[in-house]
């Protein structure tokens, strides 16, 4: 009689095969599609609507950069609402158990979901804010503000950046919650009803994830004591990183 | 009336429905206190002599969320499919079984969340108006006969969200895109405000016809529109969605 066959995989192997689980997972969801291409949609709507009103003169500004970022404070709801659904589809009918069973290390899967979830979000996002900045520009003309090259990258980048990590905090708030509607109340009262009253009301709100992160790309007031956006990007990556890890050290240990 | 009855249990035993209630009334007191105490301050630091006349009602405009949340999963928890383990039914085979009249099953669950959605404006209304009277203590604004309109303007306001976002769920069966959308535009600049900048017709939308019913003064105004004009405005938007959502529920399949 031969002892069974134990196949040994290399940790390097074990989390290349995670991640191409949970990327293959992600992609075959027919919500983050509807999410992404939902949300590039509307984001590319209200840019017009944005542009019109530049065009009128009512937002103040000229710069194609601005009007054609100012519609992402909305169109980060979709980043959300896809964060949260990554998450939370596993909690929908047990599949969690599913993927426990196959991928019994939890941080190797919980990490495998996060970063197949950044891959998927970091183009998405720089896709979404490019497009909305190019249709201001295109719209705009030779009546748009000049701006340097170097002001364009920042403010893009800031987005794609600020964007890809807000969904990251959303996954991670809703393997918390493990409950897609709840989080996203959660999540959806905070970016857009706390937070900018809090930004409003109190001092130390430019700290919290959403100012931090508005300070990436957001023209800031001129202000010595407002974030500069490094210290935002750096603030925002530090919650994320903070809030997966919490995360992680309850999903190691709780029943599915 | 048993099937009000059967609406009004099925929303109590929702613990959704409890954390919209919380929500609706924490949400517009908690805003009120934190900028009733920054108003105080302005006061007594003697840069401005009053409070101004919509203190605690602009933060009842936020609050509206509770009833946004309180409308949509009334219907969409009836489309959740439960899990394969436990059957993968859904509530709404269930509740049609019992309730065949389609039309009378809606009608029955509009009455319930507008009734919630009316108890849960009162109790929201009293909590915020007392904190801004307990922070303000002898700043606050006198409340008189002219306010009972506009508090009434205030339930209204929140029973014709509450009523907007059940019938958008019952178009699309779904909790989050109606969520997301108008969760988003409960914002402190919302989009609907926006739209006002390019065309006047936007103060016509619901929710921009629906809170002058009780705000009196909103940033950059263009366009006068009477609190009673602007109810009615959105008394016509929320009929009309609620029309076209009865007309698509009894047509198609659950």
């Amino acid at each position: 009689m031969t002892a069974p066959m134990t196949a040994t995989r290399s940790h390097g192997r074990e989390a290349a095969q995670a991640l191409a689980a949970e990327m293959s997972k992600l992609a075959s969801l027919p919500g983050t599609w509807l999410t992404l291409g939902g949300t590039l949609v509307v984001n590319l709507i209200l840019a017009i609507a944005f542009t019109i009103a530049g065009l009128q003169g009512s937002t103040g500004t000229r710069s194609a950069v601005d009007i054609g970022l100012a519609s992402i404070g909305y169109a980060q709801a979709g980043f959300v609402v896809l964060g949260v659904l990554t998450a939370c589809s596993e909690h929908v009918g047990g599949q969690i158990r599913t993927t426990l069973t196959a991928m019994p290390r939890r941080a190797l899967q919980f990490t495998a979901k996060h970063l197949a979830l950044a891959m998927v979000v970091f183009p998405a996002a720089a896709i979404t804010a490019a497009s909305g900045v190019v249709l201001t520009a295109g719209v705009l003309g030779d009546t748009a503000a000049p701006v340097t090259s170097g002001r364009v990258a920042g403010a893009l980048g800031g987005v794609t950046a600020y964007l890809a990590l807000t969904s990251l905090i959303s996954a991670a708030v809703g393997a918390l919650v493990r409950r897609t509607l709840a989080a996203v109340v959660v999540l959806l009262g905070y970016f857009f009803i706390a937070g900018p009253l809090l930004r409003d009301h109190t001092a130390v709100a430019k700290y919290l994830p959403d100012g931090a992160g508005f300070a990436m790309w957001f023209p800031a007031a001129d202000d010595a004591s407002a974030v500069t956006p490094a210290q935002g990007a750096l603030l925002l990556t530090a919650w994320t990183v903070a809030l997966i890890v919490f995360v992680l050290i309850g999903y190691r240990r709780w029943d599915m | 009336m048993r099937a009000l009855a059967a609406e009004a249990s099925k929303l109590a035993s929702l613990p959704a429905v409890w954390i919209a209630m919380a929500a609706g009334v924490l949400v517009p007191s908690v805003i009120a206190a934190i900028t009733a105490s920054s108003t105080r301050s302005t006061v007594t630091r003697g840069a401005a002599t009053v409070a101004g006349a919509d203190a605690g009602y602009q933060e009842l405009a936020f609050g509206v969320v509770g009833a946004i949340i309180l409308g949509v999963v009334a219907i969409s928890s009836e489309y959740f499919t439960e899990s394969a383990e436990s059957g993968g039914g859904r509530q709404i085979t269930t509740s049609l079984t019992a309730v065949p009249s389609r039309l009378r099953f809606l009608l029955a669950k509009i009455s319930a969340v507008a009734i919630a959605c009316a108890v849960l404006a009162i109790i929201a209304s009293g909590t915020t108006m007392g904190v801004v009277h307990v922070v303000l203590g002898e700043h606050a604004p006198a409340m008189g006969v002219d306010d009972v309109p506009r508090l009434g303007g205030v339930v209204c306001y929140w029973v014709y969200t509450a009523l907007l976002a059940f019938g958008i769920t019952v178009l699309t069966r779904h909790a989050v895109i109606p969520l997301a959308v108008l969760i988003a535009n409960t914002s402190v600049v919302t989009v609907t405000y926006l739209l006002t900048k390019i065309t006047p017709l936007a103060n016509y939308l619901p929710d921009m016809a629906g809170v002058r019913m009780f705000v009196r003064r909103l940033p950059d105004d263009t366009v006068e529109i009477s609190p009673l004009t602007g109810g009615l405005v959105m008394t016509a938007w929320v009929a009309v969605l609620l029309v076209i959502a009865a007309v698509a529920f009894t047509r198609r399949d659950a």
